[in-house]
């Protein structure tokens, strides 16, 4: 996934991805991550679960804005199935 | 061949569903191109007046679209154009190299067009960019170039020509 997401940000717009692997993502470099440690095909949370899912999106979304310096990789340490989103 | 490699997926998709941490063991073996200079792109209106586009590695498509190619082992580099409104009746996805239960039955724990939506409502993205574009992921040898040189700088210039501001990806 990395590597489309260095194609696009080369073209000139700006991503985010959200990132499941923390170990590809430092190899792969792209622009700017959201790391969370959730299992393969979970990217957004879980099933049915609408702020999880929002939070989540919201955070990647700030992460444009806000992040500065190339290679950045943003880990809100959500805790799978523990965390409370509300 | 073709029956060993997919009995093989079988077992590691499941592996990975009751043991995540062997995930990581996983990307530690296997080979990725490695990133030099970082692509960067700075946001250039706030993210209120920005189109977004989702793109996903998911290996999600309309049931209408040609399903990615899961015989070969070094996957499917294409990808699918989804328009943005689809109803959520018409996309499937298909990907053997990871358990999409959940996906299946919420669509937006890979691909969160709902979500996208309500935010577009309430104002807090300018727009959602027309099409959303689907990858497999999962691509490995020769299908690696066609990916870099071919697939993923063309989905870049169409994501452009869709007049997306920004991007937010989600892989599988």
């Amino acid at each position: 996934m990395g590597l489309n997401q260095r194609a696009i940000e080369a073209e000139g717009v700006p991503t985010i991805g959200i990132s499941i692997l923390k170990e590809v993502t430092q190899k792969v470099r792209p622009s700017r991550a959201l790391f969370l440690r959730y299992p393969f095909g979970h990217p957004v949370g879980e099933a049915f679960n609408v702020q999880q899912q929002r939070t989540i999106l919201l955070d990647a979304l700030a992460g444009l804005e806000t992040i500065a310096e190339p290679g950045t990789i943003l880990e809100p340490g959500y805790r799978w199935r523990r965390h409370r989103f509300e | 061949m073709r029956i060993a490699h997919q009995v093989a997926n079988a077992v590691f998709v499941k592996l990975y569903r009751h043991l995540p941490w062997l995930a990581s063991g996983w990307a530690r073996r296997r080979r990725f191109v490695e990133g030099q200079d970082i692509p960067w792109a700075p946001l250039t209106k706030p993210l209120s007046e920005s189109v977004v586009a989702l793109v996903t590695t998911a290996g999600v498509h309309l049931k209408s679209q040609e399903p990615f190619n899961m015989d070969d082992p070094d996957g499917d580099p294409s990808f699918r154009a989804i328009p943005s409104d689809a109803p959520r009746s018409d996309l499937t996805i298909t990907h053997q190299y990871y358990d999409h239960a959940a996906a299946d039955q919420d669509i937006n724990v890979v691909l969160p067009l709902d979500r996208m939506r309500e935010l577009l409502t309430e104002k807090r993205i300018g727009g959602l960019a027309p099409f959303v574009y689907g990858f497999m992921g999962h691509i490995d040898g020769s299908h690696l170039k066609t990916l870099m040189e071919r697939t993923a700088p063309e989905v870049a210039r169409r994501l452009k020509a869709d007049r997306a501001d920004a991007v937010v990806l989600t892989p599988a």
